[in-house]
């Protein structure tokens, strides 16, 4: 059984004035398994806040079906199980560090019983909240506020946790201790369902990702494959590479990119080496081989540009 | 449940119009305990006086603060459906294992409940206070806390569903004063003065099924003050005479209390419906 699995998935608005119909979600199949960190990537408005909306049915899809631990997310109890760090929440201002987690905490099915108290003290001690426990929320900064609600997705120890921009203006180093304690969360076999534009960070945090663009999937899989699939190597070499060596290598990789003393290629394994026996049969030294992998951000800005030209 | 009724109270003990509602009820009992003064009143010679005296103090504070205090609870419970509704609050909320139903009618009972512990307290003190001075305890005073509660809850619903609608607490507020002091007195009235004018069949079956669908505070009133008084109360049809002096008197009837609930019902059961499908 799959902890998230939707089918077809899809998100129709009308606008209000205009009637006419905005696609937020087309057909969006996946699965997640138990203990990964996924994450979900995309511009302003490609449709992940209204997939995570949708998967915890606080909007409704106009098409398709979505699964929670395979309980229909239209049935509550689908929750039970579930933490939640909405963007931009919003906690009443009249309570406590203390009380606003042991009013989520109850809502989320939580006894108030000293076995939550301890629990409340743990996730204070966590985030660093403790001295600020019995202080009105209105004071807390962006960051505390910020941590404050990761604490409240994970007080009742579910076992996913859905976080849409959880280190939101968050300083670098609140954002560290932030990537610290979802590996923890991860360690102990918890699902984490991520929505960041930080990509640097959903590279460092996440095993798998997605990306949607204007509500499509359009790239989809392991962090490492997805960017090791763009592999490019590099061989620098010694001695200049002359204009017959530079035909023959054409002739191996029509696409590599040659310099006076490097070539690029991106033709994957066998063409590279390949162009390593043709040089070392001209008596070409080589210096250096690199692998050159790109960056997540590499990838989603060329995976996002592609598909706004086409 | 009980956790968002508890916050629900939280939200109205933390809102600073709170605490001007108390202030306001702390003075009006206060004016009970030192400007009440029995041995002032002339003509008083038994303990029947005494009870008349009573009875009247009772019934004509509901006719002057009635729909006043009505209005004033509903004014100040008018955010709570809006700010629930705020992004950020909604969505943690509903993310939560609890059905919409349960959250739409926790708030909504934790807003009555507030009410009738205030109630409670007003109701309560100016009982006690006439009580103690007069030596005359009659427990019919404390219906009006029932009553009082009751029509809060009739119109509250409507503060509820114009809430979901709109996110807007003045446009409730609005609403609600409409309602309260304009088209429920002239529905009540329709009979004895409109429809001496108005002799359109048509536009009387209008008024008349107008009168019928809508909730009928000022009528709960009447009907709480006919027990106050020990006066009867009709089944379904209120009778307005007029006696040879010119004064008129009201014989209520429970079906302005069955209506109003009944509205109460259906608005609640179309507000909950409308929340359970909406997209937040």
């Amino acid at each position: 059984m799959h902890v998230i699995e939707t089918q077809n998935l899809s998100k129709e608005y009308t606008a209000k004035f205009s009637k006419q119909k905005v696609n937020a979600l087309n057909d969006f199949t996946f699965k997640v398994k138990q203990g990964e960190i996924f994450g979900l990537l995309g511009p302003n408005g490609a449709g992940k806040t209204t997939l995570i909306k949708m998967l915890l049915a606080i909007t409704f899809p106009t098409r398709g079906d979505a699964k929670l631990f395979g309980t229909d997310v239209k049935n509550y109890k689908a929750k039970t199980k579930v933490g939640y760090l909405p963007e931009n929440h919003k906690f009443p201002s009249y309570l406590t560090g203390e009380q606003v987690l042991s009013y989520y905490g109850q809502l989320s099915g939580m006894k108030d019983d000293s076995n939550m108290t301890k629990r409340i003290d743990e996730m204070l001690g966590m985030m660093n909240l403790t001295q600020w426990r019995k202080t009105r929320i209105k004071k807390y900064s962006k960051g505390m506020m910020q941590k404050l609600g990761l604490a409240q997705s994970m007080l009742s120890d579910p076992d996913l946790i859905f976080l849409d921009e959880p280190t939101d203006g968050v300083d670098p180093i609140g954002r560290k201790e932030i990537r610290d304690i979802l590996h923890e969360i991860k360690s102990r076999g918890k699902t984490i369902f991520l929505n960041s534009h930080l990509l640097s960070e959903v590279e460092m945090i996440c095993d798998r990702v997605a990306i949607l663009n204007k509500g499509d999937l359009i790239k989809e899989g392991n962090v490492d494959d997805l960017t090791k699939a763009e592999n490019i190597f590099a061989v620098h070499t010694v001695e200049p590479i002359g204009m017959d060596i530079k035909q023959k290598v054409m002739a191996i990789d029509p696409n590599a990119g040659i310099g006076e003393n490097e070539i690029n290629s991106e033709a994957g394994i066998d063409k590279i080496n390949g162009i390593i026996d043709l040089l070392r049969a001209e008596k070409i030294r080589i210096q250096t081989i690199n692998q050159k992998t790109s960056t997540l951000e590499e990838l989603f800005i060329n995976v996002i540009k592609k598909d706004n030209t086409n | 449940m009980l956790t968002i009724i508890k916050n629900t109270f939280r939200e109205a003990l933390a809102k600073k119009i709170f605490i001007g509602y108390y202030i306001f009820y702390a003075i009006v009992v206060l004016i009970m305990l030192f400007a009440v003064n029995l041995d002032a009143v002339e003509g008083i010679v038994s303990f029947a006086d005494i009870k008349q005296v009573i009875i009247s103090v009772e019934t004509g504070f509901l006719s002057l603060s009635f729909n006043l205090i009505l209005f004033f609870s509903l004014i100040s419970t008018s955010s709570f459906i809006p700010s629930m509704l705020e992004k950020g609050t909604i969505d943690l909320l509903i993310s939560k294992p609890i059905s919409r139903f349960t959250i739409l009618m926790s708030k909504f009972l934790g807003a009555v409940l507030f009410v009738a512990v205030s109630m409670v307290f007003l109701i309560g003190s100016i009982w006690l206070i006439l009580s103690l001075k007069s030596g005359y305890w009659s427990p019919a005073f404390l219906s009006s806390i029932l009553s009082l509660t009751l029509a809060f809850a009739v119109m509250y619903s409507i503060t509820v569903l114009i809430g979901l609608l709109t996110n807007s607490s003045v446009i409730s507020i609005l609403i609600n004063f409409f309602m309260i002091f304009v088209l429920c007195p002239v529905l009540s009235i329709r009979e004895s003065v409109i429809f001496t004018f108005v002799k359109n069949e048509s536009v009387q079956f209008v008024f008349n099924f107008l009168y019928y669908i809508f909730p009928k505070p000022g009528e709960i009133k009447d009907v709480t003050n006919a027990m106050i008084s020990g006066d009867n109360i009709a089944m379904w049809k209120s009778t307005i005479t007029q006696n040879e002096m010119g004064l008129t008197s009201i014989e209520p009837a429970w079906m302005a209390v069955i209506s109003s609930l009944i509205f109460c019902a259906v608005v609640m059961s179309y507000s909950v419906y409308y929340f359970s499908k909406k997209d937040y």
